[in-house]
């Protein structure tokens, strides 16, 4: 087969009709019919992985087409090992979440509507981690944004569109960021493919220009990636949100900007200023805002009491972790353990939300302080939030806490070489302390502890199904993490 | 070999029509059944024979080995050429025509149904809204400042009648506002050009621009530039000049601000960019970047600003107008083929997002919907009008696959080309505030309750138009090729790449 990627972003996107008209009859089915694009999507990117891991193909599968010459972009989709762990994993995240939809949505109004959108959705989310163009990188970059608005909006709670609103014009302002970096990269190499090392050349001629590239198109992935100034939108959003669409922001959205900032601003900008002092003080910022935003998030998580506010400091306090990762450039080991963090993070993330989704669900309030003793009467749901909230807090032998070691491994390395990693380092440990107390506090007032209301049942079977599918892929990643580490290891750095 | 026939026979089939329509309309008012249908089909004669000349002169342009850039078309032979009116052909005004005749084509659609075809006068109303698209081509052919200058102001005149259609108090005011302004605007154009022909002793694009590369003494051209600038600035509604925009485009009838921001908004800056860098005054003879650069700054900055500020829908359509105007001063500041290329894609794709956002505002204020409070829960009454309106405004914020989007991004790596960085920070700030405000209005559209929920009926006839015009923003936004194919041959015979 020729056109695996095309076909993978066609799917989606031929789907959207259907979709829509199925759920105009039943929304169950709707539900389903996105659950299996979401299989048939990843059916067909499986297929790449033999060509992914096999050398005699440099490791990558590229597909290339005709779209807008004038301005150097071709329609190119590409998988390595990153980018379609990502995928992947972006794909089994909105299985999950149409599956947890099913019973979750039941009771809300114009169901069809939110299935078109998740739909709309998974083109962008997909979209971003397989192409090479910048073009259409940020074509799918901002894909995410409109049906992301509208889901919030149309199906979230409280005043959901005020949190929609702030979500949009904060990475709306961050993505023209990004479009100015894009634009000056184009006018300087005339071509916007990431992959092409004329770009590198073009960029090399020019380290002052390159400079402000690398800060504009950084500035504007942080956003998306919450990083603490810029992280105001995230609270918010993801407890605003409808729980799939949670999973969804904190599995992948945020894990997006972290994977933009590995991919467009170090993959392809910061060569050009690596070995220089701006590009020493470059990587030292990044650790240094890694290191606020994972204190900020874990305090922040550790006194919060609304339950879906707690996970999304979480977010952010992870998302220090990455960036502390992506700060140790162009190490072996790091790089790599980021890049299996976002994966695991994901698959973690997705599961703490929609497990929380379940608990509010049942129990109809969020204030963690009015719960209490769940485990006995849910357990499907207590063992996964359990699970998701210790792979959070790094414990063995879930997934999150292979790739927080080997980014700690990482950074002893970075150590050698270079002092300024020595406190970074140490506080980034002290936070995994702190990210081990507000897992467990969440844990111990949710589901352990004196039974303070009678009623909870078990969630439904779609939710639970969802659920489960996640606890398997935290355990097994976090016990055999091999298949995703082969994947990524394929990629090389620097 | 292109003809005198074959340029002017667009504008001349035009001008034609217009006149045989009121007899054509008066006659079908009398009859009893199929009206509209009558209409319909007279007006699909008119466009598709009024479409041949144009694919003609197309054809004809290109079919040349080698399309020559400067194709002067004299009225009269020597002695008296430097009188005469002159026709130019190049690639852009052919780009043009092509655009005004589609886009026209469409606006003229939505306008039969939209202004009642039994209103007394609405045979003029179609007359001069068909003349009007023969001057603004016209305008896009003429090949010296003088032929220009009096197309503009018959396109001007034509303008002034279609706001002026409902004579409501309002639009009557406004209408006096507009033409106070342009009657201003027409004093400054003519004082400079009799200065431009004192220097260079020709009208002539071609030959203004060889007299002027070698003018020494600048001090007269200095004068001409500024009150020719400031006439065009005027027209162009470029700020401190837009007060009459808003004003105009409110009181005026839906169909008439859509044709307007669609075609005369669009050839206002045509006017702009080829008088400020083909002829004129190119950089290289009178250095006018930076002045351009910070009106264009103040322009995008007060049009947002003040669109942000609004209540009023249509009004709040009518300041993204401006808003647009600073976007493609930015382009023509940059001098530079991408900005040319980032303006010319701009000219229709922003052309046809204003109209389709005062189509839809159109439809919504008959229905008697006019600030941001009565457009609470529209979407959920009346899906499809608001999906257009929705569309729109992502377009206008510069959201892909919207074909605004690639319109934005030529505009600001056109000022990062040009060595103005910071003007494109301030365009990339400003278009932050665009998509606030118009995410506002989304916000008011979709997120608030309506005080009745019951459902309206749609127009459907009105939507044809609009849902055309959406299309083609969506695929020009996935698959822009398309026209920045028409664009490039303009790049390529661009004056001043050395």
């Amino acid at each position: 087969m020729q056109n695996i990627l095309l076909l993978t972003l066609l799917l989606p996107t031929l789907g959207v009709p259907f979709v829509y008209l199925t759920g105009k009859k039943s929304a169950k089915a709707a539900a389903i019919l996105v659950a299996l694009i979401a299989i048939a999507d990843i059916t067909l990117l499986s297929t790449t992985v033999p060509i992914v891991l096999d050398a005699a193909t440099e490791h990558k599968y590229v597909e290339s087409y005709y779209w807008i010459p004038i301005l150097g972009s071709s329609f190119t989709l590409f998988v390595d090992g990153i980018s379609l762990s990502m995928a992947i994993i972006t794909l089994i995240l909105i299985l999950t979440a149409a599956l947890f939809s099913v019973n979750y949505m039941q009771e809300k109004k114009s169901l069809a509507e939110y299935y078109a959108l998740l739909t709309l959705l998974s083109i962008g989310l997909v979209g971003v981690f397989i192409t090479s163009n910048l073009m259409l990188f940020y074509f799918c970059w901002e894909l995410m944004l409109v049906p992301t608005y509208f889901i919030i909006g149309g199906w979230g709670y409280k005043d959901p569109y005020r949190a929609a609103f702030k979500f949009f014009i904060f990475t709306h302002a961050g993505a023209v960021f990004v479009l100015l970096g894009i634009g000056a990269i184009f006018m300087v190499t005339g071509n916007l493919d990431m992959l092409d090392n004329q770009v590198l050349t073009a960029l090399k001629a020019q380290p002052d220009l390159a400079k402000w590239i690398l800060l504009s198109l950084t500035a504007g992935f942080a956003v998306k990636m919450a990083v603490v100034p810029v992280h105001m939108w995230l609270p918010d959003a993801h407890s605003e949100a409808p729980a799939p669409m949670s999973a969804l922001l904190s599995g992948v959205i945020i894990g997006a900007g972290a994977y933009a900032i590995f991919r467009v601003s170090l993959g392809t900008v910061f060569p050009a200023v690596m070995a220089t002092d701006f590009g020493n003080q470059f990587l030292h910022g990044l650790a240094v805002f890694g290191v606020i935003s994972a204190f900020f998030g874990s305090l922040i998580a550790l006194v919060e009491n609304d339950i879906k506010r707690v996970i999304a400091y979480s977010s952010i306090a992870h998302m220090g972790y990455v960036l502390f990762g992506l700060s140790l450039f162009p190490f072996q080991e790091a790089m790599a353990g980021t890049a299996l963090h976002l994966v695991n993070h994901a698959v973690s993330k997705g599961l703490f939300f929609l497990s929380a989704g379940a608990v509010m669900k049942q129990l109809g309030i969020r204030d963690i302080r009015e719960m209490g003793g769940l485990a006995g009467q849910m357990r499907v749901t207590a063992t996964s939030s359990i699970t998701a909230a210790l792979s959070i807090a790094g414990v063995p032998p879930f997934a999150c806490f292979i790739s927080e070691f080997l980014i700690f491994v990482g950074a002893f390395q970075a150590i050698n070489s270079d002092g300024f990693y020595v406190l970074p380092t140490v506080l980034m440990l002290v936070a995994t302390v702190l990210s081990l107390a507000y897992a467990l506090r969440y844990i111990r007032h949710i589901f352990l502890g004196p039974t303070k209301l009678k009623k909870a049942e078990e969630v439904p079977f779609f939710m639970k199904l969802a659920m489960i599918i996640l606890v398997v892929f935290v355990i097994v990643l976090g016990i055999w993490p091999t298949f995703f580490l082969n994947l990524i290891t394929t990629v090389s750095f620097g | 070999m292109i003809q005198i026939l074959d340029a002017s026979l667009p504008i001349i089939s035009f001008v034609l029509f217009s006149l045989l329509t009121i007899p054509v309309v008066k006659a079908i008012r009398k009859r009893k059944s199929k009206k509209t249908v009558l209409t319909l089909g007279w007006f699909s004669i008119v466009f598709s024979i009024a479409a041949v000349p144009v694919a003609n002169l197309t054809i004809k342009y290109y079919e040349q080995p080698s399309p020559q850039p400067f194709l002067n078309i004299t009225l009269a032979s020597e002695p008296f050429t430097i009188f005469s009116s002159t026709f130019m052909i190049d690639a852009i005004s052919i780009y043009m025509a092509i655009a005004f005749t589609t886009v026209g084509a469409v606006t003229f659609l939505y306008s039969i149904f939209y202004i009642n075809l039994s209103e007394k006068p609405s045979e003029r109303y179609y007359s001069v809204m068909l003349m009007t698209i023969g001057c603004i081509i016209g305008v896009a052919f003429s090949g010296d400042l003088l032929t220009l200058f009096i197309f503009w102001e018959a396109a001007a005149a034509g303008s002034s009648f279609l706001m002026l259609y409902h004579k409501t108090p309002k639009s009557l005011h406004a209408t006096l506002k507009y033409l106070v302004m342009i009657i201003i605007a027409s004093a400054f154009i003519v004082y400079g050009l009799s200065i431009v022909y004192g220097i260079t002793g020709t009208l002539n694009f071609w030959a203004v621009r060889q007299a002027l590369t070698v003018l020494e003494d600048k001090h007269l051209l200095v004068t001409a530039f500024i009150f020719i600038a400031a006439g065009y600035a005027i027209e162009a509604a470029v700020v401190p000049f837009h007060m009459w925009l808003p004003d105009a485009y409110t009181a005026a009838p839906a169909s008439s601000s859509a044709f307007l921001s669609a075609l005369i908004d669009q050839g206002s800056y045509y006017v702009l960019l080829r008088v400020l860098i083909y002829i004129l005054t190119p950089p290289t003879v009178l250095d006018w970047v930076i002045m351009l650069a910070v009106f264009s700054a103040l322009t995008m900055t007060v049009g947002n600003l003040l669109a942000l500020a609004q209540n009023n829908v249509k009004r709040l359509i009518a300041n993204v107008c401006i808003a647009d105007v600073g976007y493609n001063l930015v382009a023509i500041t940059s001098v530079t083929p991408l900005g040319i290329m980032g303006n010319l894609y701009f000219f229709l794709v922003g052309g046809m997002t204003t109209a389709v956002s005062f189509m839809a505002v159109g439809i919504l204020n008959r229905m008697g919907f006019e600030t941001l409070d009565d457009f609470s829960g529209i979407g959920r009454k009346m899906p499809f009008t608001s999906l257009a309106l929705l569309l729109g405004a992502f377009s206008f914020a510069g959201v892909p696959p919207l074909a605004g989007f690639i319109a934005k991004y030529l505009v600001f790596t056109s000022a990062i080309e040009a060595n103005l960085g910071w003007l494109a920070v301030i365009g990339v700030l400003t278009s932050i505030i665009q998509a606030a405000y118009l995410l506002r209005l989304i916000n008011y559209m979709y997120a608030k309750t309506p005080q009745e929920e019951t459902k309206i009926k749609e127009p459907k006839k009105l939507l044809v138009p609009i849902f055309i015009l959406v299309a083609v923003i969506i695929l020009l936004g996935v698959y822009p090729t398309i026209v920045l194919n028409l664009i490039e041959p303009v790049i390529q015979q661009l004056p001043f790449i050395p």
